[in-house]
Parts: C-alpha cells; structure tokens; sequence
C-alpha cells in the first residue's frame, strides 16, 4: 500500500525530516528546536510526560499547526505552510488522541470516507450515482471490505460508531486511517483507555500494519511496554524540548529520560 | 359530508403549500448541519434563483427561441449564476471568516443578504415578473363524493412532486455518494475531515451550491405561483419557524416542519378565521414555533443539546 506521487524512498530512507522546529502559542513554547527524523518502514515513538509537546508534534507534521521556524521535509520536499487535507493528499494519515469519528455515520462510512482521496468521479456522476461514479463506489467498497477484515470488525459494519464501546472506536478510526494507504501513519495515543487485551490487540494490529503493509508508523503512547515492544527508535521530549533519541534500550537508560519521568532533586 | 369534503380541500392545499416552507427550510438545514452557519440568505438566494431564470427565459423567448428551449437555457443560466454566488459567498465571506464564532458568520451572511437582493435587483430588474412554467388552473376531485368536489391546484401539486424528488435526489447524494459522505464528515467533525483529506474550502463551496440549487427549484415553483418579485424573500422567512418546529439540524425535521406550518395556518385561517378576524396566516406560524420553544426547544426532531458542567 502507497500512496501515489512524490518520489520513490527506499527501505531506511529518511521519509520525513523535523529540523529545528518551534511552535509556540502567544508567550507559551510548544515545542522549542525540535529536530528528528523518520525512517521510512519503521515504527518510531514520541514520548515524554504531559505536557511535553507530543501532540503539538503531530499537529505540526500533518499541518493542523504552523510552526514559527524551522523545516519540515516530507519525501525530499520542504514545505513551509501545509494544510491538513494537502498533507493527506501527500500520504500522512492520522489518529486522535481523543476519538475523532463521524459519529453520526456507521462505521463501513466512516471507513469509506478515509477512500475520499482515492476516489475520482466528479461530482455530475455522483450526483446521478451512474457510470463511473457508481463503479467507483463498488471498486473502493471491496477495499475497505479487506480493510474491515483486517481489524476484524465485521459484526459492526453497519452500527452507528457513537454505539461502540470505546475500544472498538478505536479500531475504526484506524480502519478509516489505513483505508487512506498512507505512507505515514500518525498514531495519537493509540492505546489509551485501553484494558490490557484491547492493548495486546491493538498492538498487534500496528505491527501488522507495519509488516504487511510497509507503513511508517510514528506513535505516541505513555504504556512504555507498548513502546518498549513496538517501536525501533524512541525520541523523548520533554517541555518541548527534545531530550533523547535512541533504540529503546538507549532511551530507557538515558538519565535524562528517568530524571523526566521521575523527577530530579534540585 | 360537506363539512369533511371542505377540510379535505383546506388539508390538501395547506400540506401542499408547506410543501415550499420545507424546500426553503431545507437550504437552511444543508448549510447549518455542515457548516454551523445559520443562512439568513437563503430567501435572497430563492429571490436571486428567480431573477436569473425568468429574465434569461423571457430573453431567449423574444430572439425566438422555442418555450421549452428557453426554459432549459434559463435553467442553466440560473444554476450558472448560484454556482458563482456559492464560490463568491465561499471565498470572500466564510472562507476568510473561518473559526469565528456562529454570531459573527450569521451577521456576515445578513450583510451577503442585502448584497443578493441588491446586486439581483440591480443586475435583473426589480419588478413582478411571470412565470408560466407550471399550469395555474386547478382539479376538482372526488366530485360524486362531495358536493363541488375538492379544488386542488394543478401547481401545487406539482410543488409537492418537485420536492419529493429533489429531497429524494439529496437524502441518496448525501447518503451513498464521496461528497455526500464528505459532507456528513464535515457535518460531524472538522478536524477528523480534514485529516482524511477533506477540504473545508470545497465542502463549503458544494453546500452553498446545494443550497443555491434548491432555491432555484423553490423560485421556479413560487415564481409560477406569484411571479417573481421581491416578496418571495419575505415568504422565504416563513421558514424560520418551520426551523424552530422541525429543528435546525434535521432535513426530516424541515419536511415535516414545513407540513405542519403549511396545513396548520390553512386551518386556523378557516376554522379560526371566522371568529377572531382573518389574517391568521400571517402570524399562526409563528404562534405555533413560540409554543413549540416553549415545550421542546430543540425542535420535534432536533438534537438534544446537553451541556456538561
């Protein structure tokens, strides 16, 4: 699964680069000089405690914020001000924090609206639903079908997405991310609020996703198990500041990282 | 029997007018739902519809050009014209306004309002002018049955068969097509819609042109009834209370808002008339969405709003 355009990133690659960026709100600092990158295949985590600029740092790569400074390359082109539907259009799909579905839509349309990209009848055929248009809606059907396999949530088709429980809103909102075959899959918090085997589950879906599929996967997640499992490197920030960036073996042992998480005597 | 054949002849013909109050209420509920803005522009917008289609259909009409011909070019014309007025509405109103509170972008459209009934006066005339698009004559039905038989009017009727199929057209638009899904995601949550690679620009551009397209089926039907001329916008606020009774949020709750305004002011107007004084018309609606607040503000089909403390 890729999307289309831009050039081709070998395995390893750097698929997208984070250099020096600062964001800041009035007088408070989001995230001050923040520099990483992401390697295309890998599932790369951002963690740090409340606070510490992880959501900003998503919000920032799939355009939702604008940083002050600082340079942003995705697939080898710089960008300055991106809007979030561009950065769809060029492959970065996205999880919230908070679930954010089309709640008064089932969870197929959800799904399907994540095919919005893919699919290109123009409006007088859909208006008519005939020709190409009609084709099309059968065509992308069947893909979100393999989709909804995948997840295994097939019993739910058809429910309302406000009715499920959480964890399998969750799902779905994966399911409508994956239904974009990004190159990029940004995942806020996948498992939060998660009892222990929805989290089992969950993780295996984004090592699936990963292996199957070839997506890069940047996550955030606070359960430092999940990411000590998942991830192949870690960037740690804290204050909005970056304080480490390793394998998770080289995080964990990090004193920078334990004095963050734990506290430090001054 | 005469008495039942009589409140048949004022049901049928109140349902049928309501018919209109639901296709105006239902621009209103289109832009609302997907964009939270609340379109005091929409009677302008049946106004401006109009306008366009009749001065280009009598244009086409005096080169010579064959009735039905004629018809057709003024219908695109028409449609021509929304389409423009959605982008202009789009780009130099909303677009720039986005994020603002619902206050402020009800106030812009009240100034887009002014500017559509100025500018399609300007541009088109400012006088009353016919429509003949549908027959004005009516039926008498069931005439063995009832002494005089049951007037219904032929445009009326087919007011009603218009907005049947165009509320058929929308509700499998929105429901099983891309832009239909993208609406509803827009509807439900902006930033989620976006993410998937929704463009609030293009969403708002396709609702004011859904929108300006059901004005224009409202202005071919009221233009044939009443010609087209500045009342229509006046009538077009009818709608308010249709809203109010049906609720904001919901296209069923305009259809059926709009009914019951309709059949609920011709009956008051003949039974209650007589007694208190006629003109009751003029103000039932209204009367009724107070009363309607009063019980259920939300409307009989809108969303319960609860507000967490």
């Amino acid at each position: 699964m890729r999307a289309t355009g831009g050039p081709e990133i070998a395995v390893g690659d750097v698929l997208l680069s984070v250099e020096a960026v600062s964001l800041s709100f009035g007088g408070v600092k989001a995230v001050s000089d923040v520099s990483f990158d992401i390697r295309k295949g890998e599932i790369r985590a951002i963690i740090g405690p409340n606070g510490a600029g992880k959501t900003s740092m998503l919000n920032i790569i799939n355009g939702f914020y604008h940083p002050q400074h600082g340079r942003i390359t995705f697939k080898g082109a710089t960008r300055s001000r991106m809007r979030p539907h561009e950065a769809a259009r060029g492959g970065i799909a996205r999880t919230f924090q908070n679930v954010a579905l089309f709640k008064g839509m089932t969870a197929l349309d959800n799904i399907m609206a994540g095919r919005t990209l893919k699919m290109h009848a123009n409006l007088f055929w859909q208006m008519l639903r005939v020709g190409p248009a009609l084709k099309e809606e059968i065509e992308h059907r069947h893909r979100v079908e393999e989709i909804i396999d995948f997840l295994k949530i097939q019993d739910i088709r058809r429910v309302p997405v406000a009715r499920l429980p959480y964890g399998l809103q969750k799902r779905v909102e994966l399911g409508r991310a994956l239904a974009m075959e990004p190159e990029l899959l940004l995942l806020d918090e996948p498992m939060a609020g998660m009892n222990l085997e929805e989290k089992e589950d969950m993780s295996r879906f984004v090592l699936d996703v990963n292996d199957h599929f070839g997506t890069t996967v940047a996550l955030i997640e606070h359960d430092m198990g999940v990411v000590m499992d998942l991830s192949d490197r870690v960037v740690v920030l804290d204050h909005g500041i970056k304080i480490a960036d390793g394998t998770p073996d080289e995080v964990k042992n990090n004193q920078a990282v334990i004095d963050a998480y734990l506290g430090v005597a001054h | 029997m005469v008495a039942f054949g009589q409140f048949l002849e004022v049901l049928i013909s109140g349902l049928l007018a309501g018919v209109l109050y639901s296709l105006v209420a239902l621009g209103f509920v289109l832009i609302f739902k997907a964009s939270g803005v609340f379109n005091f522009a929409q009677g302008a917008m049946v106004l401006l519809a109009g306008l366009a289609l009749v001065r280009a259909l009598d244009l086409m009409v005096a080169k010579g050009m064959p009735f039905w011909g004629a018809v057709i070019v003024g219908l695109v014309f028409a449609a021509a014209v929304m389409s423009l007025t959605a982008y202009l509405v789009e780009r130099f109103v909303l677009g720039p306004l986005v994020n603002q509170d619902g206050l402020t972008l009800f106030m812009a459209t009240i100034g887009v309002t002014f500017i559509i009934e100025g500018g399609a006066q300007m541009l088109f005339g400012a006088e009353v002018y016919p429509l003949p698009l549908f027959p004005t004559d009516a039926w008498f039905l069931f005439e063995k049955t009832f002494e005089g038989g049951i007037l219904v009017s032929k445009i009326d009727v087919w007011g009603g068969m218009i907005a049947a199929v165009l509320v058929v057209g929308l509700a499998l638009f929105f429901q099983r097509t891309k832009t239909g899904r993208a609406l509803r995601a827009v509807a439900d949550d902006h930033a989620a819609a976006q993410s998937v690679g929704i463009s609030l620009d293009w969403i708002w551009f396709i609702v004011w042109l859904v929108a300006g397209l059901v004005a224009l089926v409202a202005a071919t039907v009221w233009g044939t009834k009443l010609g087209v001329q500045f009342s229509i916008t006046f009538l077009a606020l009818k709608a308010l209370p249709v809203l109010i009774i049906g609720g904001f949020t919901s296209v069923p709750g305009a259809i059926v808002g709009g009914l019951i305004v309709g059949a609920g002011e011709k009956i008051a107007e003949a039974y209650l008339g007589p007694s208190i004084g006629g003109g009751i018309e003029y103000w039932f609606a209204y009367v009724l969405a107070l009363a309607v607040l009063l019980a259920r503000p939300q409307g009989l089909f809108g969303e319960r709003i609860i507000e967490r403390i």
